[in-house]
């Protein structure tokens, strides 16, 4: 511990422990070293793990240097009309207020310029599902329904709409066109506007996020959180009976802001 | 970096972290059973190492947590925020520590890792087993039982805390000078009063 010359001990033994002294200090240095190279590692790993299994997991790891090419004329956002009174904000209240009030309607674009108009009150039922391309659920959730789409088919008494907000250049897995054309998915898209003005008609607080309309364009039910394949199910049933069976919070979600 | 890639990341490091623990509970056993002097001396290295690499694990969960609110937008909730309180302050204490090696700093990151390891094990435990009826902390903003991360199956947010508090608490438990370190500080003692 001490330089100080002390009488009892000899050069010999000083410099004894100045050496022990000095390779403690490098075992200390290789065991810090070593905590270092962990995180370095772990990080390699997880990068080979999300790159390799990048093809499969939705979207997974998928980033704006992931090389993905945008073909001109793609666009994250569009203008929105809403019609009707904004529905209250999401929450995990019971019972839920939003229930039975009716839907505003939104008239906007797709992807490619088409128009999109969810028009509850139509007399059909509509399910509503709000994504976002940086959320992680989102990107879980949507092979997840692609895949039941794929396998059941289209349900043909109820319309599906999605509506594509909270676009964030900075975020990953930019552009939303790009991520949603790149998982095949089959639902009609609308592009929010800047202010997100589709979602806050819709009271989102979280992502994903589905509304459930029944035939009369009055709000049946809302969820928020990835949906398994059977809360899934059960929330086409509750907009074809008009009944709620299953709403809230029905798994993970990513909230709104941040 | 996307999200999935980091929260694999943050993932395994939680479990270095507690195979870290795991490991200084076992050898700490065996040396009461079995004395070796083999552990006695990786104990002594350890613990000459214990300040720095607990400020290591604070400093990567703090950065871990900034990543998912600044960058991932995930919002924190109240029981995030009171592991935040506890984890940033020691990230900076340790740091300040492990600069000055200072192994004294125990006294003061121990209360303040245990506190913290608190908050996550409550916070772990209603994400695992969500209750029906909610919690006096959860809003409807920032519901603490939103599994924002979910990897290997359970490895959640907390969970990473709660790993991380867990480090901080054996190496401050290791940073208290073995008996061996003890004696030689004494004797050198003795020897200078002897002057």
């Amino acid at each position: 511990m001490s330089n100080r010359p002390t009488t009892s001990s000899s050069r010999s033994e000083r410099a004894r422990q100045a050496r022990a002294a000095s390779e403690a200090r490098t075992r200390t240095g290789w065991i810090i070293g070593g905590a270092v190279l962990v995180v370095l590692l772990a990080a390699g790993i997880a990068l080979l793990a999300t790159r390799s299994s990048g093809d499969d997991v939705a979207g997974g790891g998928a980033s704006p240097s992931g090389g993905t090419v945008v073909p001109s004329g793609d666009r994250s956002t569009g203008p929105v009309q809403v019609t009707g009174s904004a529905l209250p904000a999401f929450s995990q209240a019971t019972p839920d207020t939003a229930v039975g009030q009716p839907a505003p309607g939104l008239v906007g674009e797709s992807f490619d310029g088409e128009a999109v108009r969810i028009d509850p009150g139509d007399g059909r039922p509509k399910i509503v599902a709000f994504l976002a391309h940086w959320c992680p659920h989102c990107q879980k959730e949507v092979p997840r329904l692609t895949d039941w789409l794929e396998a059941n088919g289209m349900p043909t008494d109820v319309d599906l709409f999605a509506v594509s907000t909270a676009v964030a250049p900075d975020r990953g897995n930019y552009p939303p066109g790009a991520w949603l054309r790149r998982e095949a998915w089959p639902v009609p898209t609308m592009l929010d506007d800047q202010d997100q003005a589709a979602a806050s008609a819709y009271g989102l607080s979280s992502f994903p996020y589905f509304v459930v309309i029944g035939p009369d364009g009055r709000v049946v039910g809302r969820a928020s959180g990835e949906l398994s394949t059977s809360q899934w199910e059960a929330l086409l049933e509750a907009a074809r009976t008009g009944s709620s069976t299953s709403t809230g919070e029905v798994g993970p979600a990513s909230r709104v802001g941040g | 970096m996307g999200v999935p890639t980091a929260s694999f990341f943050f993932a395994v490091l939680a479990l270095c972290c507690l195979g870290g623990v795991a490991a200084t509970l076992i050898a700490s056993v065996v040396q009461r059973v079995v004395p070796s002097p083999v552990l006695a001396a990786l104990r002594r290295d350890v613990g000459a190492a214990s300040v720095a690499l607990a400020a290591l694990v604070a400093v990567v969960a703090t950065m871990g947590s900034l990543y998912y609110s600044q960058v991932a937008g995930f919002t924190p909730c109240t029981l995030c925020w009171y592991q935040r309180i506890f984890m940033y302050s020691l990230a900076v204490v340790l740091i300040v520590a492990a600069v000055r090696r200072d192994r004294e700093v125990r006294w003061y990151a121990l209360p303040l890792a245990v506190t913290g390891a608190g908050f996550s094990v409550y916070h772990s435990w209603i994400q695992a087993f969500p209750p029906d009826s909610g919690t006096s902390f959860c809003t409807a903003e920032a519901p603490c039982t939103t599994r924002h991360v979910w990897e290997f199956g359970f490895v959640s947010l907390p969970f990473m805390a709660l790993c991380g508090f867990s480090f901080v608490i054996t190496m401050m438990v290791l940073a208290r000078p073995a008996p061996q370190e003890v004696s030689v500080v004494e004797s050198t003692d003795h020897e200078l009063v002897s002057l």
